[in-house]
C-alpha cells in the first residue's frame, strides 16, 4: 500500500477504534503538526497530511479505488466507526510532507519512462532549472526508491527496506541500473503554496463525524436487534426441534398419548422455553412421569426419562 | 358345601386377594386411579371371603354388610376406570387417595349403620340386597367393558393397553357371573327363593324350568372361577408389563 518514510513517529499502531478523529486533528491543527496520518484498516488505508497544522490532503485508497478531499474524510470516519485498523503519526520536515504530497497526489509529468530509454541527466538537469517541487520515483517489478525534489534539489532519497530518508544516492542508482527500471516524475506546489488548502476549513469534520457517528449508532442497534431477533428465532427453532424429538422420544415409549403428554405437561411449565431452566425441566419430567406410570413399565420409564434428560441437557447447552 | 367346592372357593379367595394385592402394589406411588381400582379389587376379596367359612352366611346382617361391601366394590372400581379414562383423554390426574379410602369407608359404615339400625334382614331382605348387589354388578360391568374399550382405543399403542384387554375378558366373566345370578333371581329360580318357598308352601317354577336354571347356574359357577382365575391372571400379567 503506501510505504512512505517515517520521520519522527508521534503515535504507532494506535486502534483505530479508540481515536475520536475530530479531537485528534483539532490537537493536531493547534499543534501546528507537520506530517501525515497513516489509518491502515482491515481493506483499506489511508494517508492525511499535515503542514503547519493545516490538513493539506487526505487519500483513502481501497483496492484499486482511491478517494480524496471529503470523500476520504467520509471514508476515513467510516472505517473508524467500523472497528479494526490502526494509526500511525509520523512528524515530518515541511520540505519532505511536501514531496509526499507530491508522491501520492502530485502532478505526474512522466510515467513509466524506461530509464535506459531518457537522457536521465538531462532529466535532472530540467528538474533543477525548472525548481521542480516534487518526486522522482524509479522502480523495477520488485524494486523501488524514490528522490524528493525541493526547488529543484534533492532533499533526500527513499527506497524499500528503509524508513527514513537516506542522503546516499546510491541504491537510487543501483536500481536505476537495474534492467527494465523505470521512472515517474510527479510534481507538485511548493509547501508554502500548498498551505493555502486546508480540508479542516472544508470540511466540518465534527459534522461529519457525528453524522457517521449516529449513522452507525443506528447501523449498530439495528445489527443488534436483528442479532437478537435471529438469536431468539434460533432459540424458538432450537427449542421448537428439541420439543419435537421429545414428543418422539415420549411417543416411542407410550404410544400416542406421548405427544400429548409432552405438549401437557410443557404447557403446564409455561412452554418450551422452560426447557432453558433447570427448575422447570425437573417440573417437566416429573409431570410426564407421573402420567407415564400409568402407560408403561417402570424400567421403561426410566429408560425414557433418561433419554429425555439427556436429550434436554444436550440441546440447551449455553 | 363338597370338598370341590371348598376348594373352588379358596381358588376364587386367593385370586381375587392376588388382584387387590398387586392393583394395591400398582397404587404405592401412583396416581389415585390405581387406588380405586385396587380398593374395588380388595372388597371383592373381602365379599367373597365368605368362600372360606360358608356359616358366616347366618349371621344375617353381616351378610347384608357383606353384600353391600360387594356393591361398593364395583362402584370404586367403576370410579377408578372412569378417572383411567379421563385420564387416558384429558391425561389430567387430579383428587387425593385419602378421599377415595375415606370416601369408600364412610360408604361402608353408614350402609352397615343403615343395616345395624333396622330389623334384622330375613332371608327375603337379603336376596333383595344380594339382588341389588347382582344388578349393580352387572350394569357396571358393561359401563366398566366399554369404559375399558374406549381406554383401549387411546392408548392401544401404549405398554399397558394389552392389560385393559384382559379386564375386558375379566368384566366379561364378571357379567356373567353375575348376570346369571341375576337372572335366576328375577325369575324366582334362585336357591335362596326356592328354599323360602318350599318352607312357606309357595308354588315355583322351578322344576317347571330346571334345564334353563341347572344351565344358569352352572354358568355363575363357571363365570364366577373364571371370573378369578382371569382377574388374577390379569394382575399378574400387568404386573409383569408394568415392573
Amino acid at each position: 500500500m503506501f510505504l512512505l518514510p517515517k520521520g519522527n513517529p508521534l503515535y504507532e499502531n494506535i486502534p483505530a477504534a479508540k481515536i475520536k478523529l475530530p479531537e485528534m486533528l483539532g490537537k493536531l491543527k493547534s499543534g501546528n503538526f507537520t506530517g501525515y496520518l497513516n489509518f491502515n484498516f482491515p481493506t483499506s488505508a489511508a494517508i492525511i497530511f499535515f503542514e503547519s497544522g493545516k490538513l493539506i490532503s487526505a487519500l483513502l485508497e481501497r483496492g484499486t479505488t482511491q478517494q480524496t478531499g471529503f470523500e476520504a474524510m467520509a471514508g476515513v470516519c467510516n472505517n473508524i466507526m467500523a472497528g479494526g485498523g490502526s494509526l500511525n503519526v509520523y512528524r515530518l520536515s515541511k520540505d519532505l510532507t511536501m514531496g509526499l504530497h507530491a508522491l501520492l497526489h502530485g502532478e505526474m509529468l512522466y510515467r513509466g519512462q524506461e530509464v535506459k530509454l531518457i537522457d536521465i541527466k538531462g532529466l535532472l538537469e530540467k528538474v533543477k532549472a525548472k525548481r521542480l517541487n516534487g518526486c522522482l520515483r524509479i522502480y523495477t517489478e520488485d524494486r523501488s526508491a524514490l528522490i524528493f525534489y525541493k526547488d529543484g534539489s534533492p532533499l533526500g532519497f527513499f527506497h524499500d527496506g528503509t524508513q527514513d530518508i537516506d542522503t546516499s544516492a546510491s541504491e537510487s542508482q543501483k536500481i536505476a541500473g537495474l534492467p527494465g527500471a523505470k521512472i515517474d516524475v510527479l510534481s507538485t506546489k511548493s509547501a508554502d503554496e500548498l498551505m493555502d488548502y486546508d480540508l479542516l476549513e472544508m470540511v466540518n469534520v465534527d459534522k461529519l463525524w457525528g453524522s457517521t457517528e449516529s449513522r452507525y449508532a443506528l447501523e449498530m442497534n439495528q445489527m443488534k436487534r436483528e442479532g437478537q431477533e435471529r438469536e431468539v428465532k434460533e432459540r424458538e427453532s432450537r427449542l421448537r426441534e428439541l420439543e419435537e424429538d421429545l414428543k418422539e422420544v415420549v411417543s416411542a415409549y407410550l404410544g400416542k398419548m406421548g405427544r400429548t403428554l409432552v405438549e401437557k405437561e410443557l404447557g403446564s411449565v409455561g412452554g418450551r422455553e422452560s426447557l432453558l431452566n433447570e427448575n422447570d425441566v425437573t417440573k417437566f419430567l416429573a409431570g410426564v412421569e407421573r402420567s407415564a406410570k400409568l402407560l408403561t413399565s417402570l424400567s421403561k420409564l426410566k429408560e425414557m426419562v433418561t433419554t429425555m434428560k439427556d436429550e434436554i441437557a444436550g440441546r440447551t447447552k449455553p | 358345601m363338597t370338598e370341590f367346592g371348598a376348594i373352588v372357593g379358596i381358588v376364587q379367595v386367593v385370586f381375587w386377594l392376588l388382584a387387590g394385592g398387586v392393583s394395591f402394589y400398582f397404587s404405592i406411588g401412583n396416581a389415585r386411579v390405581w387406588t380405586s381400582i385396587s380398593v374395588g379389587f380388595f372388597l371383592i376379596f373381602l365379599s367373597q371371603l365368605y368362600l372360606l367359612e360358608p356359616s358366616w352366611a347366618d349371621y344375617t346382617q353381616l351378610q347384608a354388610v357383606d353384600y353391600i361391601i360387594g356393591t361398593v366394590a364395583i362402584m370404586v372400581m367403576t370410579h377408578g376406570f372412569q378417572e383411567y379414562y379421563v385420564f387416558s383423554r384429558t391425561l389430567d390426574i387430579g383428587g387425593s387417595k385419602l378421599a377415595v379410602y375415606l370416601g369408600t369407608l364412610g360408604v361402608i359404615c353408614v350402609s352397615s349403620a343403615f343395616i345395624f339400625i333396622n330389623p334384622e334382614p330375613t332371608y327375603t331382605v337379603l336376596r333383595n340386597i344380594k339382588m341389588i348387589e347382582n344388578a349393580t354388578w352387572v350394569f357396571l360391568a358393561v359401563i366398566n367393558i366399554d369404559l375399558i374399550r374406549k381406554i383401549y382405543i387411546q392408548i392401544r399403542d401404549s405398554v399397558i393397553s394389552k392389560g385393559f384387554v384382559a379386564f375386558g375378558i375379566v368384566f366379561f366373566f364378571i357379567f356373567l357371573w353375575k348376570g346369571s345370578e341375576l337372572y335366576l333371581q328375577v325369575f324366582c329360580w334362585d336357591s335362596d327363593w326356592h328354599i323360602f318357598a318350599t318352607n312357606n308352601s309357595i308354588a315355583d317354577t322351578f322344576d317347571l324350568y330346571s334345564g334353563r336354571i341347572a344351565f344358569s347356574m352352572m354358568i355363575n359357577q363357571a363365570a364366577a372361577m373364571l371370573s378369578a382365575l382371569s382377574v388374577g391372571g390379569t394382575f399378574i400379567y400387568l404386573y409383569r408389563l408394568l415392573r
